[in-house]
């Protein structure tokens, strides 16, 4: 390459892109969680990678077919794939089979402790400590999503026409149900466990207040919402699905009822993807559909950092190693940027 | 839009028993050189084992957008954005409907859903018909009926067992119900793939291909609940308001009972064909190119559906013709 195009294509790059390391794995990345100072990653070509800054990922071939879902389970990750099958994983490779569902996909998994979670088709399994076989949860469609409380006492359970919440009362779970017509997928509980929030197969979500069922209805997204995440101790939910990162306040007795959410990062043409808070800040990463990531801080007079340039494929994990000195990026085309959030001094 | 990158998916359909299977396993076996993922119900016929096929409940979901007859299949979405992530391109997708089904929400499913849509795209609705027992299902059985009327291919399978005056019988009652299909004559599904998977049925240039003189259907059924067709032929251009508000109208209030619309249109004052297909009350319509030089500029429209005497159709196009 001419060394003034290259000079010229090194000064496009971010600060992060520069002293960071990009990897192109090949595959979509699908999923990513941290587990202590590593992040491990899925990919569309059923590997789990374990990425640690200063070294190469370890690569686990895991699933035949997509890693569909993941999340951290003690030094471990719970995988489920569209080969049927749960899997715990350690990052020297080791897997254990915890469950195979053959020919049905493992849509989702979720964990609070020991327990292990996971929903194949309309029936959510679960195991816990020292039980060899799973409670199972049925439901009236395909589950689309999962989530514990802060305590592990509650499991959202999210599919069309609302969301079941499954309660644990003396080993035993009773179920309540949030109504609201259409599907919804991905499911969060609030940090102080007031409200849940989904995100629907429209260009909404919805949210209820859990004490009184009060429905939270917020539309007016040009897009499907793929992502949120939790910010500050507002907190504000921060969602993806629109040309700026749409933040939402959860504080006082109404929540966002009646309010407007604080738009910031905004990504021209691009739509956001994925967005994910920075542990700790009043401040959000935004991935967009072009690759590129912004920095901003929850106040719309602030400027964004721009954290990667564009790639040309949309952004599709973000994670935050748990010590918060590492910043993983991966996109649908499998690249990787792996980079420390602050320069060395 | 058009984008390369979308993977065509093929939905077949038809009757348990018709041949579904045997035409899935011809497409899971063959040395065709091509990647399929084969998307098959748990309720459908048995004795398909292979990497390439996931099993799927038909979820169908009500959409909360407000269109009364807007239902998807919420497991297609599902799945198809899973298979999106696959490392490995498809080169297409085949979803497989039980006998019962109605057609009508897988289609819908590639209209409404923006992440299907922009991934995927639907290639064709391929029905599989039994040669010997299509008359009688059509009778007993409104779901084949749509099924029929539905397609944009039909393999007329079995035909080995059926005499040439029957398989003119069949081939005729089918031509009632669905003009525009295409119809193949099969033993054992023996179809060559080409003609199956990857047609481009849905892009609206191949709304181009309708033959005039072929829709000229006469329409002596015996019940109001039959499916059947009307076309009609405009040589004056038409207005683009007047049939703007006819059509948006037609569909908003009759759209349950229109299965199937397409159209060639010729506006007055505008150098391009307008082209429009709809399932339902959904349609896709764009301008399609200046008029072929030397031939007609005539408009062409038509409809299959249950109850499309009531419609107020032929007077309706009428009204849409410019002064």
């Amino acid at each position: 390459m001419n060394a003034d195009l290259e000079k010229l294509q090194e000064s496009n790059k971010t600060e992060l892109e520069r002293r960071g390391s990009i990897f192109n794995i090949g595959a979509p990345a699908t999923e990513a969680v941290t587990i202590r100072d590593q992040i491990a990653v899925g990919f569309g070509d059923g590997t789990v990678r374990f990425f640690q800054s200063g070294s190469d990922p370890k690569t686990v071939k895991a699933h035949k077919g997509v890693v569909l879902s993941m999340t951290n389970y003690e030094d471990h990750v719970l995988t489920g794939g569209e080969d049927g099958r749960f899997l715990k994983i350690s990052s020297d490779g080791n897997i254990d089979e915890i469950f195979n569902f053959g020919s049905k996909w493992v849509d989702c998994v979720a964990s609070h402790k020991d327990t292990k979670v996971c929903s194949s088709g309309k029936t959510v399994y679960i195991w816990t400590k020292n039980k060899d076989k799973p409670q199972t949860l049925e439901h009236q469609s395909t589950v689309a999503g999962l989530a514990f409380d802060n305590k592990g006492k509650r499991l959202a359970v999210s599919r069309y026409g609302g969301v079941t919440v499954w309660k644990l009362n003396n080993n035993k779970w009773t179920a309540s149900n949030f109504t609201w017509k259409g599907s919804h997928g991905t499911v969060t509980f609030s940090p102080d466990t007031k409200y849940i929030v989904t995100a629907m197969q429209e260009n909404q979500i919805h949210g209820w207040r859990i004490n009184d069922k009060a429905d939270l209805a917020m539309r007016g997204y040009p897009s499907k919402i793929k992502s949120f995440t939790w910010v500050g101790d507002t907190p504000y939910l921060v969602t993806s699905g629109s040309s700026d990162a749409v933040c939402w306040p959860f504080d006082g007795k109404e929540g966002p009822m009646g309010r407007k959410p604080i738009v910031v990062a905004n990504g021209g043409k691009e739509l956001a993807t994925f967005v994910k808070a920075l542990n700790g800040e009043k401040a959000v990463f935004t991935g967009f559909t072009d690759g590129s990531v912004l920095l901003a801080e929850i106040d719309e007079s602030k400027k964004p950092i721009m954290i990667r340039s564009s790639t040309g494929s949309e952004v599709s994990t973000i994670a935050i190693s748990s010590d918060n000195s590492q910043i993983l990026i991966g996109d649908m085309k499998g690249s990787i940027l792996l980079s420390s959030l602050w320069a060395d001094n | 839009m058009e984008n390369t990158s979308q993977v065509p998916v093929t939905v077949l359909t038809g009757f348990l028993g018709a041949g579904k299977t045997t035409l899935l396993n011809r497409i899971l076996t063959e040395q065709h050189g091509r990647k399929y993922a084969v998307i098959v119900n748990e309720f459908g016929e048995q004795g398909i084992d292979n990497d390439l096929v996931v099993d799927a409940d038909e979820e169908v979901f009500e959409m909360n957008n407000g269109c009364i007859c807007c239902t998807v299949r919420g497991d297609l979405i599902r799945i198809l954005s899973g298979l999106m992530k696959r490392a490995d391109k498809l080169d297409a997708i085949i979803v497989e409907t039980t006998g019962l089904a109605d057609p009508a929400p897988v289609a819908q499913t590639f209209f409404v859903d923006q992440d299907v849509a922009d991934r995927t795209k639907l290639d064709a609705i391929v029905t599989v018909a039994d040669a010997v027992h299509l008359s009688s299902q059509l009778v007993d059985h409104h779901e084949a009926e749509e099924q029929i009327a539905f397609a944009d291919v039909i393999l007329l399978n079995k035909v080995e067992l059926v005499g040439d005056n029957d398989i003119v019988k069949v081939n005729d009652r089918i031509r009632k119900i669905n003009p525009f299909a295409k119809i193949i004559k099969t033993t054992r599904c023996d179809a060559p793939l080409e003609e199956i998977v990857g047609l481009n049925a849905f892009s609206l240039d191949r709304v181009l291909d309708i033959e005039p003189d072929f829709l000229e259907s006469d329409h002596d059924h015996e019940h109001d609940d039959d499916v059947t067709s009307l076309s009609f032929v405009s040589d004056t251009p038409l207005d683009m308001d007047k049939f703007q508000d006819w059509f948006g109208n037609l569909l908003r209030t009759k759209g349950q009972d229109i299965l199937r619309s397409k159209g060639i249109l010729n506006f007055k004052g505008e150098e391009e064909r307008y082209v429009f297909q709809g399932v339902h009350m959904l349609m896709d319509a764009s301008p399609m190119g200046p008029w072929p030089k030397g031939k007609d500029r005539s408009s062409r429209v038509v409809f299959i559906g249950r109850d499309l005497d009531n419609m107020n159709l032929k007077e309706g196009f009428e009204n849409c013709k410019s002064a």
